[in-house]
């Protein structure tokens, strides 16, 4: 009670409040940076100070290129297929790895994690040439497989110990209560991992949103994505930096309105299975 | 109409054994009491019933059929599980109704409410039905878990361990509950537990499992009277019954006694025990004394084996008292409540011969006890 009352008790929140709000505004000073730079005309670009005359001139020029107004639809397109894809493909494999006991269970989940070890630009030569033989470059379909190395591993280890947390018990009880096998999959488990497909969903989603080397080096003209369309403001004789800060912010934009829609999902999932598992 | 017949099935989960080479006969109605300590192979011998698993060898019947092949929902077998295995995601009355809308067990919802309320009902749980699974106590969700698979009428019911997770005084409420439905119900039952007391009470027949072996199978009474092995008798009742070598002494004709705990004292067999014992030529022998049959003896009795007090603990209306006799062994009594004793005093106790169980003393195998013992007690 003591505490409470005197001038510590009172100063105790306040300066907590305060480290917190100064860790909170170096942490996202790069982003605050981004949205200024961004209101800011060309040649106010370079003034350190945070004096200027706002202006959407920017917004108007990088809206205005069709381009770039594609290039978030196909990143949309593909990355949404992707996790489409990710999700057919992850649901089961990652059932299969959380309950069943066979022989090279772990060696087979551990390559599918080993996927993210290794850095793109290690292994997008080899890729490019594949991708080439097959035909494969400069298609939604083509990038929709590469970005498979990208989500699936994510979610099949998420998902996987959301799985390994059901009790098989509640498997046979479903089946005993008349079910087939594939209704109680659908019926009883998928319900119950649901905060972990929406969380997993979500994080593949981003990462493959935001996807550049297989982008760049795999795509092309016709399914350019927004993460490589930004890289046309960079000319080599002229940067336009309020081009490039407002492109930034228009392709951020869907993430960060998404991620608040399924904030309550987005820490139940990750902090239920994931971390356990 | 379904009794359930299992013929040596075995079961083994890779080198881990679940039972093996196991041969159970279950009655048309009757109420079986699956009773084994951790690992026995319980709850594997109920997932063999329900085709949860399969088993590597043996046949499974229900009402004379070979159910082998078939999937657990075609079986209509209910059972109870341990965990409840209740589903999270819905309420109470949607977890009861789950069945009643499966594609095999499909009806109308207006008879699915009308079910479910009468089982709830007797489950005294009708005023949780909207209540998420989350939000109840462990003795409801066992309610639960009873409701859901009393709703659609099976063939068999299983039910695995379903009071160990509740604490005591609900779990000897829930027993006398249990007992009053076994007789509403009339359905073929296999409960599996592994406390003495709830296989006694409830069970029409005890199975008696082991590391995957069936020990005995034979009614409550035979089971605490006549255990077919030591083991079997250190299983069933509380403090655990007393174990001593012993010798057989031949004296005058007909008359077979033992000899005990290091003392010249001879405790002349009943004739009918005389006779199983002659028939089977046995010498070496253990014997096995309950603890409630162990009297402490008045001072100067000439029949009473000599002790100092090695522990004594009072449990209210009886206490268990640890003997330790002149050979060093220990005797575990069940003496009257109002009873005290010192520590490290001596004392005399003695031992109805009457009471004896008689096991083979290589086999560890049940060899005789005297009939007019059971009708006394």
């Amino acid at each position: 009670m003591d505490r409470d009352t005197g001038i510590l008790g009172l100063l105790g929140p306040i300066l907590r409040n305060l480290i917190l709000f100064l860790y909170a505004l170096f942490a996202l000073f790069p982003l605050i940076w981004m949205v200024i730079l961004s209101f800011k005309p060309d040649e106010q670009m370079f003034t350190t100070t945070f004096i200027f005359t706002p202006t959407l001139d920017n917004f108007r020029a990088v809206l205005g290129e069709a381009g770039f107004v594609r290039s978030l639809w196909n990143n949309l397109v593909i990355s949404g297929l992707a996790v489409a894809l990710s999700l057919i493909v992850g649901v089961p494999a990652a059932y299969a790895l959380g309950r069943y006991q066979f022989k090279g269970r772990e060696d087979i989940a551990f390559t599918f994690l080993s996927f993210r070890f290794a850095p793109e630009i290690l292994v997008i030569i080899p890729l490019y040439l594949i991708y080439q033989k097959l035909g494969l470059i400069d298609s939604v379909f083509g990038l929709i497989w590469v970005y498979q190395l990208i989500s699936l591993p994510l979610l099949i280890w998420i998902l996987r110990g959301f799985f390994e947390d059901i009790s098989p018990d509640i498997e046979g009880a479903a089946q005993l209560d008349g079910y087939s096998w594939w209704q109680v999959f659908f019926k009883v488990l998928l319900p119950m991992v649901k905060p972990g497909i929406v969380a997993a969903a979500l994080l593949c989603f981003i990462f493959c949103w935001n996807a550049f080397t297989f982008a760049l080096q795999l795509g092309g003209a016709s399914t350019q994505t927004s993460t490589v369309s930004m890289t046309r403001f960079l000319a080599s004789d002229t940067v336009h930096y309020g081009w490039v800060a407002a492109a930034a912010l228009l392709a951020a934009l869907p993430e960060v309105i998404l991620a608040l829609l399924i904030q309550k999902h987005l820490v139940r999932g990750l902090s239920f299975g994931a971390v356990k598992g | 109409m379904a009794s359930v017949e299992l013929q040596g099935l075995t079961k083994f989960y890779h080198k881990r054994r679940g039972v093996e080479n196991l041969s159970l006969d279950i009655h048309d109605k009757e109420f079986m009491a699956v009773f084994g300590p951790a690992g026995a192979g319980k709850t594997t011998t109920l997932n063999l019933i329900a085709g949860i698993v399969t088993p590597n060898s043996g046949t499974v019947k229900l009402g004379g059929r070979d159910i082998g092949g078939l999937e657990p929902a075609d079986r209509n077998v209910a059972m109870v599980f341990e965990s409840y295995a209740l589903y999270p995601q819905f309420n109470v009355y949607d977890n009861m109704a789950f069945p009643l809308r499966s594609p095999k067990f499909k009806m109308p919802e207006d008879k699915i409410k009308e079910r479910v309320t009468h089982h709830a009902k007797v489950m005294r749980i009708d005023h949780l039905l909207q209540r998420p699974i989350q939000a109840l106590s462990n003795g409801q969700r066992q309610r639960t878990a009873l409701g859901r698979a009393l709703v659609r009428n099976p063939d068999v019911f299983l039910l695995d361990e379903p009071l160990s997770h509740l604490d005591a005084k609900l779990r000897h409420s829930m027993r006398a509950e249990l007992k009053e439905m076994r007789t509403q119900l009339g359905t073929t039952t296999i409960y599996v537990t592994h406390d003495y007391l709830e296989a006694m009470s409830l069970g029409d027949r005890v199975a008696v499992l082991n590391q995957g072996h069936l020990l005995q199978l034979a009614s409550p009474d035979d089971v605490y009277f006549r255990p077919a092995s030591i083991d079997v008798a250190k299983f069933f009742g509380d403090p655990e019954v007393n174990i001593f070598d012993a010798t057989l002494k031949t004296s005058g004709g007909s008359q077979i006694s033992v000899q005990m705990l290091g003392e010249n004292i001879p405790l002349a067999l009943p004739p009918d025990v005389v006779q199983i014992l002659n028939e089977k030529h046995t010498s070496k022998i253990q014997v096995g004394v309950r603890p409630p049959d162990v009297r402490i003896a008045p001072e100067g009795d000439k029949q009473a084996f000599h002790a100092t007090i090695y522990s004594f603990e009072p449990l209210g209306t009886k206490s268990i008292l640890t003997l330790k006799a002149v050979d060093g062994s220990f005797v575990r009594a069940l003496v009257d409540g109002h009873l005290t004793f010192e520590i490290d005093r001596r004392t005399q106790f003695c031992i109805d011969p009457h009471l004896l169980i008689i096991f083979d003393g290589q086999s560890q195998k049940f060899l005789a006890r005297s009939a007019d013992s059971i009708e006394n007690s």
